[in-house]
């Protein structure tokens, strides 16, 4: 009976704390998110930091979109975006691998990074260590894909001895 | 539907006065957006809150009944190259599975301290969700097992040079 109580009121304790932290998080998010997404500078930002870091990670400037978006909001926006464009025949398969390994290391920055803070991770770390670490694989796998793909069609263009 | 009708003509018969003059031309009412955006949170918060307190109590139960000390055992020489105790496996797990709400309830029935929790976010926020997010990488023509693999893999070795780094800085 002892131990029951001792795990309702350690539940309720532990799950209100929860509950608390992730309000205080998530509701301001949410309003200063739709605020901001409307606003003329902020799609600037979003246009010409698409530009920037996008040619760094080998991505063109069609990719660079889906992957900003994909990058603050979620894989789920950005991966529906990335989906689109795929079918739309826009997109080469090299720039989709090199968006889907950026986006499944870092995506929804804001969001998910805030939460983790709101339980105490490190900012620092979580958010700018992350990113530098995504760049870093983005780059990586897409050299070694790169290689792969070339040395395969050298394979098959070889002709038979 | 007609609640936002209302809300906007509002927000347009209002327009002449000095304080609509404020919002940027082109972006709707600042007011209109903060009232969706306070809308949007309080539905997110609830979608979060329905799974991270059911994973919390799992969790909370598990640990209570003996279950995680005996997972937290085996896990216990690959969560100790990352400076974490056995148990962190559980949300790691959790978090792979479902996703990082569900991981952080898990995380919530342990002792862990500030370089702990770091580490294991970095880990977490790497890799999660990897069935539904496969599914939304396989939809874009890409190999969704293989991405799962990636990220469980490179989300723990990211989450090992970062504590390796924090012991040194």
């Amino acid at each position: 009976m002892d131990a029951v109580t001792g795990f309702l009121r350690a539940f309720i304790e532990g799950a209100g704390d929860l509950a608390l932290r992730m309000f205080v998080i998530v509701v301001p998010i949410m309003v200063v998110m739709e605020v901001l997404e409307g606003t003329r500078p902020f799609r600037a930002f979003v246009r010409i930091w698409a530009r920037l870091v996008g040619r760094w990670l080998g991505m063109s400037e069609r990719a660079a979109a889906p992957t900003v978006i994909g990058f603050l909001f979620g894989l789920a926006y950005g991966g529906s975006l990335i989906v689109r464009d795929t079918r739309r025949h826009s997109l080469r398969r090299r720039q989709v691998f090199q968006m889907s390994v950026f986006l499944s290391m870092v995506h929804a920055v804001v969001e998910d990074s805030l939460i983790f803070v709101a339980v105490g991770a490190s900012a620092f770390w979580i958010v700018v260590y992350r990113c530098a670490w995504a760049a870093a694989v983005t780059v990586v796998l897409g050299a070694v894909a790169v290689a792969f793909v070339e040395r395969q069609r050298a394979r098959r263009s070889r002709p038979p001895v | 539907m007609t609640e936002t009708r209302h809300g906007d003509t509002g927000e347009e018969g209002r327009g002449p006065e000095p304080g609509a003059a404020v919002a940027a031309p082109g972006s709707g009412p600042l007011r209109a957006d903060v009232r969706r955006g306070l809308r949007a949170g309080l539905v997110t918060f609830w979608d979060l809150i329905k799974m991270m307190v059911p994973a919390y109590f799992v969790a909370l139960l598990l640990e209570r009944l003996g279950v995680i000390d005996v997972l937290a055992e085996g896990a216990e020489p690959v969560m100790s190259v990352l400076g974490l105790p056995g148990e962190a496996a559980v949300p790691l797990v959790v978090g792979y599975v479902l996703n990082i709400y569900a991981a952080i309830g898990a995380m919530q029935a342990l002792a862990l301290t500030a370089q702990q929790i770091t580490v294991l976010a970095i880990a977490v926020l790497i890799g999660h969700n990897l069935l539904v997010e496969g599914v939304v990488l396989q939809r874009a023509g890409m190999n969704g097992v293989a991405f799962g693999v990636l990220r469980i893999v490179a989300g723990l070795a990211a989450a090992g040079v970062a504590n390796l780094l924090m012991g040194v800085f």
